[in-house]
This record gives C-alpha cells, structure tokens and sequence, in this order.
C-alpha cells in the first residue's frame, strides 16, 4: 500500500497533483460527462441537435408502463422481444464456453512444455486476424445459400436430409429438398445462423483465461488424485472444474454482460434493422437505431439506461449467486 | 514476471496423442477461414464461380486483385496505424502517471479521488455512444481521427490504472526512498523506476490496448464521414456494403487489413503470447 504523507511532505510535493490532473480532464470530459448528459437526456424529447423539451419520465413510460385510463399496458414492443432475443443468445453463448474449457484442459494436460508454448501462440493467431475479416468472411464465404461452405458441409454429413426431415415431421416450412438453406436471408433462421457463428466457438480469450487458472493449480494435486486412481474424467470433475470456477465466472460474467450489451454482430451480419423481420433484433442495437437512424436521442439514451440497468441486476446475479466456495 | 515462459505440465506422456489431434483439429476448423480468404482472393468471380474452394494453376492467379486490394486498404491502415500509436501512447502515458500518483504516496484527497474514479466506472457507458456523439459536434472533434485517439485515450484509463496502480505499490519503497535522496523527481522517477520494474505489465497493457484500437470500428464507424479518413474497420464495412462484389477483389482487401497485425505478432510472439496467457488474468 502507499504510505499516507504528512500534511508538510504533501504541499511540498503539490506537483504531483499534476500526475493525476490528466486523466480525470480526459476520464471528465470523455466518459462522466457523456454519461451524465446520457441521464439527463433520457428525460428530454431530443434529436441530436440544439432543441431539446423536457417531457419528464414520458420516455421510460414509452418502454413500458400500465395506463390506468384505459387500464393498457404501453410497451415498446420491438424492445421487449429483443430481450427475449438476448435471452436465448445469452443460453447458447454459456453453452459455447464449453469447447473453451474442453481445448484449455486439453492444453493444459499436454505434457511437452514445448508444446504448450506453441498452443498458446496458435491461440493468439486468431486474435490478431481483424474481428471484422473473420465476420465478413463468415458472412460471405460460410453462411452464403449458394455457395456456402456451411451448406455444403451440411450436404456432405447428410445434416441437410435430416433438416429436410425433421421438416417434414414438424411442419416448419424452413428446408426443402433441393433448396439451399437461406441463413441469413430467412427470417426464421436468423437466430440459429447467430448461433452457429464462429464454430468451433474456441474463444482465444477465454481459454488463456482458462489456461491462467489451471496453471496455478499445483502438481500435488494431480499426483494424489494419480494415487487414489483417478481416471481423466474424474480429474476433471474432481480437480480441475472446481478450481477454475473463479475463471469461469469471469468469462460468465463477461459473457452475459458482453451478450446483452453488444450489438456488432447483429449490426454486421443483419444491419440497422436487425436483418428480416428484425429477428436478430437486441436490446444494443435497437438503441442505436432508436438514436441514429430514427433520430430519437433522448428515448435512445432512456432505452441505454434501461440495458444498464439489466446488466447491474445480472452482475448481482452473477456475484450473489454463482458463488465460488474455495 | 520471469522472462522464460514455463508451464506446468501434469498429463502423462501415455496419452497424449489424442489430446494433439483434438487440438490441431479445432485450430484447423478455427484457421480455416482464413486459408479459404486467401484462396478466394487469388481469382475473379467466373474462377469462383468454376471452382470456389480450391486454388487454381498458378498461372491463373489473379495477382490483379491484390494490387486493387493494397490500393484500396493502405490508406485506412496508415490511418489505423496512426490512431492506434497515438492512443497507445496517450494511454500508457496517461495511466503510468496517474497510477504513479495513487501508489506512491497517500497524498491528502487522493482516496477520494481514487473513490470518484471507481464510482464512476459502473457510470453507463452503452448509453455513451449518444451523447458522445453531441460532445464530439460541439468540439468539432466529429469526422476527426483526433477524436477517436482521445475517445480511446480516455476510454481504456480505468482498467489500465487499476492494473498498473497495484504493480506500481508492489516495487520496493527504497528504490523510490534512494532516488529521492540523490535529487531525482518524481519525472526521474518515473524514467528511471517504474517503466524499466514495470515493464512487462506495461508491454501487457499496450498489447491488449493496441489491439483494442486496432480492431475497433463502432466508433470510426459512427464518428467518421470522410472517405480519406476511414479506419481499417470502417473501410471494411463500406467495402462489404457495396453491391455487386468482386469477390477477389474484396477478400485480397480482407488479407491485406490483416497482414500488417500478422507481422507485428511474427516478430513480437513472446510478448503477445505472455501478455495475453499471464499478465492480467491472474
């Protein structure tokens, strides 16, 4: 810890106030007070410009209140859906922390040194491909209806006749035989085309963060589970799962933070509309179309304030309940 | 932190075979995209059309493209390189001195402070975007690449102090006790102490800020309207959003945006590779 000074040694050393005066002009200028100015004009009718109105609370009231006139909900209904849009993202983007964990014990397991070094500089090769050239090339290359590696893989397995299939079985009305399978031009498959982005879902970051956790788990453990016979199943359940549940809520909480808080893939792969029939909507996106392309600054601003207010519940979520018992 | 990277290592010899394939398998489907990129970026469209995923003979390579492509990205990327050096700099710059402040002595205000800065770390900052659009118009920062360096400047100072604040503490008291005996201030100090104790933390920080600004397009995208000052990322989406598409043409535009980080990693690997597995994590 930093020593506490004497009241002398400070005014002698007022200088160093200075160290400190840039960053909280800069942190002042750029971040408090476009946040604070964000509070405040969520309460005003605002597009961006000069002219402002203060029209109280009738922003929040637009995204959801009950009106006892006529005894009606009032809600913004493509806000609200694009929660539940989120919510099954959210699912999923937990579900695809598993191939993180699996590669990162697979790593650690490895027993050359050398190798372990140049595992982890393949994990960063990734990284430094710009995100958006992985994206687009997804976009273009992976998930295009006609020439498609993802329908042509789907073809190959034989995934597509099971598609065609369990059509057939279920009545969606989604795959024909002998059509290719639209993925982001169908409204119905936009959701699962944003799930199955980014297969085989090996987030970098997540599995060094992983990686960092099983390091520091020492050898005597292993050597005592080697005793009592413990196979590799066994040693994960018993060792390594439980110590890196610190990592893994991390990467929880980054997760379902970064899910609802993000819209660039959504405005990438779908546009400003959330793609058709704004099925790829989320709660991020429709905030910056309620700001930029309607011009609504202000219920812009209310709707952030609304999102902000889901992460804090979800980071309380996070830490009251994903507890970890060391 | 050491300077030779040292792993412990637990799995048995026995089996680790399939570990290596499970392994390369994943990276391979992870990498593919890449080989198919620049695969594509070496034909024009009736080549693609023909036979999409396998490279041609060699004398049908359409080097063409990759000219149209360097042509196209190297304005961004000088662009970029500029942003990002200069927000690099800004940040580490900014953060060692004040970081310095709140770990070298407890100065009167300085838990106060140190308090307003972590209060307003959970301040909303997905609203930002707008109101930090109506800030930047009125300093006229709009459609400036200046504007986005203090936006990133200012934006990565949190997380950045809070690391190097601790690290910072951690150094010996008599280093600093000793340096101020023979004269130096507290510059000095920082010259002399603290960047050559802290410098792989530092090289950690610039590394993950580096590639922060590298590949951020939401705020080039919504601050920039001139075509010469487009970011890479912001020169990729307008690539993408035009209509009819050359598909060599925009692939070969994909390769170049990523060779210049490519080669930086090439030549900088230990760096990346420590500052992103230990470093900050832990």
């Amino acid at each position: 810890m930093a020593h506490t000074v004497s009241i002398r040694k400070a005014i002698h050393e007022w200088r160093l106030y200075f160290f400190v005066l840039p960053v909280f002009i800069l942190l002042g200028t750029f971040h408090y007070y476009p946040s604070l100015s964000g509070i405040y004009h969520s309460f005003f009718d605002w597009s961006g410009g000069d002219v402002e109105e203060y029209i109280g609370l009738r922003n929040f009231q637009r995204i959801l209140s009950y009106n006892f006139k006529n005894h009606t909900w009032v809600y913004d209904l493509n806000f609200w859906i694009s929660f539940k849009t989120v919510l099954i993202l959210t699912v999923f983007n937990i579900v695809k922390m598993l191939p993180s964990i699996a590669i990162a014990v697979l790593i650690h397991r490895v027993s050359s040194q050398r190798w372990q070094y140049w595992y982890r500089v393949m994990l960063v090769v990734p990284m430094v491909v710009p995100g958006l050239v992985t994206l687009f090339v997804w976009q273009n290359l992976y998930l295009d209806p006609n020439w498609g590696i993802v329908n042509k893989v789907f073809n190959v397995l034989g995934i597509k006749s099971m598609l065609v299939g369990l059509d057939r079985f279920f009545g969606w009305n989604i795959f024909q035989p002998g059509m290719p399978i639209a993925w982001l031009s169908q409204p119905e498959l936009i959701i699962p085309s944003l799930i199955l982005w980014g297969f085989p879902w090996i987030g970098s970051v997540g599995v060094l963060i992983f990686l960092a956790g099983l390091q520091s788990i020492g050898t005597d453990v292993y050597e005592a589970a080697e005793l009592d016979g413990a196979n590799g199943w066994q040693k994960f359940m018993n060792i390594e799962f439980p110590l890196i549940m610190t990592q893994i809520r991390l990467s929880l909480i980054l997760v379902t933070i970064g899910t609802l808080r993000d819209f660039g893939l959504q405005f990438l792969l779908l546009g400003e509309n959330g793609g058709p029939g704004g099925k790829g909507m989320v709660p991020g996106l429709w905030m910056f179309n309620q700001g930029f392309v309607a011009g609504r600054f202000g219920y812009a601003c209310a709707l952030g304030l609304v999102i902000l207010a889901f992460i804090l519940v979800l980071t309380y979520i996070n830490n009251k309940f994903v507890r970890v018992d060391k | 932190m050491k300077d030779e990277l040292t792993f412990t290592t637990v799995g048995s010899k026995k089996y680790d075979m399939p570990k290596h394939i499970i392994i390369w398998m994943a990276f391979l489907i992870e990498i593919i995209p890449l080989y198919f990129m620049a695969v594509v970026s070496l034909k024009n469209n009736a080549l693609f059309n023909n036979n999409p995923w396998m490279l041609d003979s060699i004398s049908q390579w359409q080097w063409g493209n990759w000219v149209f492509g360097a042509k196209l990205m190297l304005p961004y990327l000088a662009n970029t390189i500029f942003v990002t050096i200069c927000s690099v700099i800004g940040q580490l710059v900014v953060a060692i001195m004040a970081s310095y402040f709140f770990a070298r002595y407890k100065m009167p205000l300085s838990s106060l402070l140190w308090s307003i800065f972590m209060f307003f770390m959970i301040l909303p900052t997905i609203a930002n975007i707008v109101p930090v659009f109506a800030l930047l118009k009125s300093l006229n920062l709009l459609n400036s690449l200046w504007g986005l360096i203090v936006m990133s400047i200012a934006g990565h100072q949190i997380f950045n102090i809070f690391v190097l604040r601790h690290f910072i503490e951690d150094l010996p008291r008599d280093l600093f006790e000793a340096a101020e005996m023979d004269g130096a201030s507290h510059f000095r100090q920082l010259k002399e102490i603290v960047i050559p104790m802290c410098a792989p933390i530092i090289g950690t920080l610039a590394v993950l800020s580096f590639l922060a600004s590298w590949n951020d397009y939401m705020m080039p995208l919504v601050f920039l309207r001139d075509q010469e000052l487009f970011t890479m990322g912001v020169g990729l989406i307008y690539l993408n959003s035009q209509y009819v598409k050359e598909w060599g043409h925009v692939m070969a535009a994909y390769l170049i945006a990523s060779i210049p980080l490519i080669i930086i990693f090439l030549f900088s690997m230990k760096l990346f590779v420590r500052g992103l597995s230990a470093g900050s994590f832990r």
